[in-house]
């Protein structure tokens, strides 16, 4: 077939299937995924619940929030990578030696590598959860409290039968929007580690820019980023039914 | 009463360690900007020193100056914000009011375009680009970002249209107003809020992106977020002027996100209860 220079058919994806790069990758992406996923609807669901009960300050909260949220992923990796994580100096070095814990070697060791980057994508993105969840939890009826707090419900009570389902759509969709955005991350990681040592931290993303701009095998990069795309597909679509299913 | 007082007073403890924790980062950014490198690299790390603006005066008007690198920024967000702006409102409002065929189908094609993974689009489009000889140019770049900045346009200005009531527009039409006409005086002012939310939010997409203008980008146009690796490389990193280019791609968003932080707020819970949404 000479008018398809160059065509291999299937070949790439039969690669794919084989390469243990492709699946540490993979393994790797939800590893980041799920945890900065989790980590953000966690603290930011209760930093809203507590923000929400200051009767003061409240106005300090969203104004800092607002901060890294605006911020390029770029940019927050490069700072953090710098000035937050550089050995000794950098800030969380510093307070890691105060702790006693010694200096580390926070983006040359793999564990701490990976554990880096989910703290940096956790910090930039918890206050998104956390703005969204605070207006929705502002939205919600007072009426309903008050009849629980009349019929002595406790305040677990209060949250587990009350806020929390009421709560339902709003952190469905914060876990929804977080997940695609993580799946697809890559400045941040670009800039902190590049995906090393190594490939300790090389998620799928990565790999498949890897591969295409720097090892320079198109063709092979485009299928990662398909089977990225079909990831993503599979994720949403499992997301979008559990939001249905009340 | 004691138990829930010392309860207040961890809670309170809690929420200001997060307070601190996302400002410390950037307040620790823009104090290193007015160090030496020598005050950067200090253990432990100072609180108090000499002020300089020696980083700054370097980056901006020194042998490495990125002065045109901040000019790119600025041509492509605001660029980028204007013709998606332009073409994103009669787009949003065909779709909010007008029936016709495959509209359906244009409002979920719409959507789709935003759960595309970056990285799945950008091999075609380098190529493409390279191919029209377009790497490396503020048209190229622009275009490439209106391809996704028009979609999350498109559909958040979408959501605002259709919460106006059509009883006002149907006023004008008797009064003989033409539909452009209508678009402009009866529902670009009652969609300013909205308006304004998509503005904020395609700006930020455009100054923030980085994957595509690594990509796309060269010698001639380069964006802040990428010229910002000139001053970390294997050999040495320039700590105090990396510091300074970091606030200075910080700033204009920062101050934006200030500014505009209801919008902001807002635009993320339409987002949250429609759902979608790139950031």
């Amino acid at each position: 077939m000479p008018f398809t220079n160059g065509f291999v058919g299937f070949e790439n994806y039969r690669m794919l299937l084989q390469d243990e790069r492709f699946w540490s990758s993979l393994l790797i992406s939800l590893i980041y995924t799920g945890s900065t996923v989790l980590l953000q609807v966690v603290i930011g669901l209760a930093l809203a619940l507590l923000v929400m009960n200051m009767k003061r300050g409240q106005g300090w909260f969203r104004l800092i929030a607002i901060l890294p949220v605006v911020l390029s992923p770029a940019v927050v990796g490069m700072i953090w990578r710098t000035f937050m994580l550089s050995p000794e100096f950098g800030i969380i070095d510093f307070l890691s030696i105060n702790a006693g814990l010694g200096s580390q070697n926070w983006l040359g060791d793999p564990l701490l590598a990976m554990v880096s980057v989910i703290a940096i994508h956790t910090w930039q993105w918890t206050p998104f959860a956390f703005m969204v969840l605070l207006a929705s939890l502002a939205a919600l009826p007072e009426d309903i409290y008050e009849a629980a707090r009349l019929d002595r419900a406790s305040a677990w009570q209060r949250f587990r039968r009350i806020t929390l389902p009421l709560l339902r759509p709003a952190i469905v969709m914060v876990v929804i929007m977080r997940t695609m955005v993580a799946l697809t991350a890559f400045a941040a990681i670009f800039t902190v580690t590049a995906g090393g040592p190594g490939t300790a931290t090389e998620i799928l993303n990565l790999y498949a820019y890897r591969k295409s701009f720097t090892e320079l095998s198109i063709g092979y990069g485009s299928a990662l980023a398909v089977a990225l795309l079909i990831a993503t597909i599979l994720i949403s679509g499992v997301l979008f039914a559990l939001r249905r299913a009340k | 009463m004691t138990g829930q007082r010392i309860r207040n007073v961890i809670m309170l403890a809690i929420s200001l360690a997060f307070l601190l924790a996302w400002a410390f980062p950037i307040f620790w950014s823009v104090l290193n900007s007015f160090k030496t490198d020598l005050d950067v690299l200090a253990y432990p790390p100072k609180l108090t020193f000499t002020p300089t603006i020696a980083a700054y005066r370097d980056v901006l008007f020194g042998s490495e100056s990125i002065l045109p690198n901040l000019v790119s920024s600025i041509v492509i967000s605001v660029g980028t914000t204007i013709i998606t702006m332009l073409m994103a409102v009669p787009a949003a409002y065909a779709l909010a009011r007008l029936r016709f065929p495959g509209k359906k189908f244009a409002g979920f094609y719409v959507l789709a375009t935003q759960m595309l993974p970056p990285v799945g689009i950008i091999i075609p489009y380098f190529l493409v680009l390279r191919n029209i000889g377009w790497i490396d140019t503020y048209q190229g770049i622009i275009l490439i970002y209106l391809s996704f900045s028009l979609p999350f346009a498109i559909w958040l200005l979408v959501s605002y249209f259709e919460d106006i009531p059509f009883e006002m527009e149907e006023a004008a039409y008797l009064d003989g107003a033409s539909r452009l006409r209508t678009l402009w005086r009866i529902i670009m002012p009652q969609a300013r809020g909205g308006i304004a939310v998509t503005i904020v939010f395609v700006f930020l997409n455009a100054w923030n992106e980085f994957l595509f203008a690594v990509v796309l980008s060269g010698n001639t146009v380069r964006p802040v977020t990428v010229a910002m690796f000139n001053f970390v490389s294997v050999e040495q990193t320039l700590w105090a002027k990396l510091a300074a280019v970091s606030v200075l791609a910080m700033l204009p968003v920062v101050v934006l996100g200030v500014v505009a932080q209801k919008h902001i707020v807002k635009g993320l819970t339409v987002g949250a209860v429609k759902g979608g949404g790139r950031r």
